[in-house]
């Protein structure tokens, strides 16, 4: 009797520790999904690129020359993560990761080089007929190394060290390009530029850039007082700003406005009390619009405790839905302007 | 011990009901922006009384955000907790919830189909996302439960939450296929799959409250059988319960509270399963006392939560489901180990 109720004992501690560990189990699974959606938010914001663009800005120009004088046609750059990368000549066959890194190479006059893509370049058009390569967390150096590319182009998120040393010893030339502000969009398109071997190319998109914000900068008359919220998911998902530390923030001060949640890092879920209160006089969305149901700008008319919002009452929403504001690129120069257009007219 | 009467006694209800309103009214009270009570009282005696508003922005903020957005929590926090009890009791299960058996998943993978392939019902306009997810959510129950059957007849506890959590892992591998081909949409199924009461409405809180009626009353009918249930199957059939009939309408109902839930709220876990045993501990395992005091504790558990995500981080919110899996499991990790002990 007492053999028998010890063997139900130990069965039910047995049971108790299956049980328990499973519970853990849950729970840390649970906790892990939590902190990576956390994670992609505070990813953007901590990267350090801005360091090593400000530390580097000048070098590359100089290295390259260095390197013509020597062999003819080898070009070496120093990539956003201060890697230093030689190739024997401009690069011909690229396979690009992320949509801005596509965009500038079209911008430069390059598009005609990718031979590959990531599954979100989506502009311009012809980047669609690229073959698609899966990019981010789900990177496959096999479709890589498939395309037989000299140069991988791609921002420093997902990638491992052991993928790198992979594609490097497949004779693939990794290069980072992740820019967090618009000096490192210079970089970048500089970087890019040398790399290709179309310096002039890529200095002329550089200046463009330049006059066109300079030249908003200038007519902007906006002191500072005026405030601006990005809408980057609408109320139905939850709503989502870019506070401080994006590129949306960074052209809304050029144009002499406040966003409205510049006290929030990086992009973030946003109460919409606060947005109430707040009451921001211009708003930007970025919603796509599929061509049913109301359009973004309707959505947001109608939704109900805004009729107050300033930016409601006066009709001031503008939807950018093509990535305008929030890539890495070239285009970031026409978000810019668009913005000017709509808070300034004409 | 003081021998527990079978019903929920009227005192009982007052008392619950009391408590339930107190932590409504509360929530109500304190949010992200500060608004003073006297104000708060102010604008809902006048939108009750049909007295023009005085200031504008406390009236935005209370009636057509924060007034709505707790009383979707509150009905979502009830019947999930609902759900988890009649569950737990159908399928003698104290671990079963709509999460760990995988039909919160399974009715999300609904609503992602029809986010992504733009699935809806000429007659019901906005209900494409709520009718998938309820049809997942059925479908997912009776999928997990006829594996878990063919395994294992008792239905024990690991065979189901084994395959629960198999049958999730599946769902979101599932979820990432169609997100791959999704195209556009990416966009709005990742914000959707984080899950938001931000766009509470009163049509939501209508759909949760009808829902909610009539659920709750189906499942509080089948209280009786719930605890025959309790005791064992075999022992449901011999004391004349119509098992199939009975196992059907229970999970049905069930399916669409969590889909009706889910498609509103995104998959809010622990709430189901935790509840329902803290309830337990205070008013004994018969089910015509637990499926009501469950509904009140899901809605009193479900408000501290929304509250602490809404404050905690101002003006940044946090994902509702993160405090109540965080504070869930480590009560739950608790209790667990406290019935254990004894």
């Amino acid at each position: 009797m007492k053999h028998m109720k010890h063997v139900k004992h130990t069965q039910r501690k047995k049971r108790m520790v299956r049980t328990l560990s499973i519970l853990c189990l849950l729970f840390f699974a649970l906790l892990f999904t939590g902190c990576t959606s956390t994670d992609t938010a505070a990813e953007t914001q901590d990267v350090p690129a801005q360091e090593t663009a400000a530390e580097t800005q000048d070098v590359p120009a100089q290295e390259t020359a260095a390197g013509t004088q020597d062999v003819p046609d080898a070009v070496t750059v120093i990539d956003m993560m201060g890697r230093t990368i030689t190739l024997e000549e401009p690069a011909r066959r690229i396979v690009a990761l992320t949509a801005s890194d596509c965009e500038i190479l079209y911008a430069i006059g390059a598009g005609d080089t990718l031979v590959g893509r990531g599954t979100y370049c989506d502009y311009p058009a012809e980047v669609l007929e690229v073959p698609a390569v899966e990019s981010g967390a789900n990177t496959n150096i096999e479709e890589i190394i498939a395309l037989k590319p000299d140069v991988l182009l791609m921002s420093d998120m997902a990638q491992t060290e052991d993928q790198i040393a992979q594609l490097e010893a497949a004779g693939i030339q990794v290069v980072v390009s992740e820019a967090v502000d618009i000096e490192g969009v210079y970089y970048a398109i500089e970087m890019i530029g040398t790399l290709m071997g179309l310096e002039e190319n890529a200095a002329a998109v550089i200046d463009s850039m330049k006059a066109t914000f300079s030249d908003i900068a200038q007519r902007a008359s906006g002191d500072g007082s005026e405030t601006i919220y990005f809408e980057v998911s609408p109320l139905q998902y939850g709503l989502w700003t870019a506070g401080t530390h994006t590129f949306m923030d960074e052209i809304a001060s050029m144009l002499g406005l406040t966003n409205c949640f510049a006290d929030v890092n990086g992009w973030g879920e946003i109460s919409e009390e606060q947005l109430l209160e707040r009451n921001p006089d211009y708003i930007v969305t970025i919603t796509m619009y599929f061509g049913e149901g109301p359009t973004p700008e309707e959505e947001i008319l109608s939704r109900a405790g805004w009729e107050n919002v300033t930016a409601v009452q006066n009709k001031a929403i503008l939807n950018l839905q093509n990535n305008e504001l929030s890539r890495p690129a070239p285009r970031l120069a026409d978000g810019a302007r668009m913005l000017f257009e709509f808070i300034y007219g004409e | 011990m003081k021998k527990r009467a079978e019903h929920f006694r009227t005192m009982e209800y007052i008392i619950f009901t009391a408590v339930t309103l107190a932590v409504l009214a509360g929530c109500i009270c304190i949010g992200s922006v500060s608004i003073p009570l006297k104000d708060t009282v102010t604008v809902i005696r006048n939108a009750v009384t049909g007295t023009p508003q005085p200031e504008a922005l406390a009236v935005s903020i209370i009636l057509s955000v924060r007034l709505p957005r707790v009383l979707c929590v509150a009905l979502s926090g009830a019947a999930l907790a609902l759900s988890g009890a009649a569950m737990q009791g159908l399928l003698k299960n104290p671990l079963a919830d709509g999460s760990t058996l995988g039909v919160s998943s399974g009715a999300s993978l609904g609503a992602v189909i029809a986010i992504a392939f733009g699935i809806r019902f000429p007659a019901l306009p906005f209900a494409g996302t709520m009718i998938m997810a309820i049809v997942f959510a059925f479908l997912s129950l009776l999928m997990i439960l006829g594996l878990s059957y063919k395994l294992d007849y008792s239905l024990s506890t690991n065979t189901i939450i084994l395959i629960g959590v198999i049958y999730s892992m599946f769902v979101s591998s599932i979820m990432n296929v169609i997100i791959a081909f999704a195209g556009d949409k990416v966009k709005d199924i990742t914000f959707w799959t984080l899950g938001s009461l931000q766009n509470s409405n009163y049509q939501n809180v209508l759909i949760l409250t009808g829902a909610f009626a009539v659920c709750g009353s189906i499942l509080f009918f089948r209280a009786r059988e719930l605890n025959a249930f309790a005791v064992g199957e075999d022992n449901a059939r011999h004391v004349g319960v119509d098992v199939r009939r009975t196992k059907l309408i229970v999970l049905i109902t069930v399916s669409v509270l969590i889909g009706v839930c889910v498609s509103i709220g995104g998959t809010i876990s622990f709430v189901g399963l935790v509840t329902p045993h803290m309830v337990r501990m205070l008013v004994g395992p018969n089910h015509r006392r637990l499926l009501p005091a469950s509904a009140f504790g899901g809605a009193v558990f479900l408000l501290l939560a929304d509250l602490a995500a809404r404050i905690l981080l101002s003006p940044i919110e946090l994902p509702i489901g993160v405090v109540t899996s965080l504070v869930g499991a480590l009560v739950f990790i608790f209790i667990f180990y406290q019935t254990r002990k004894r």
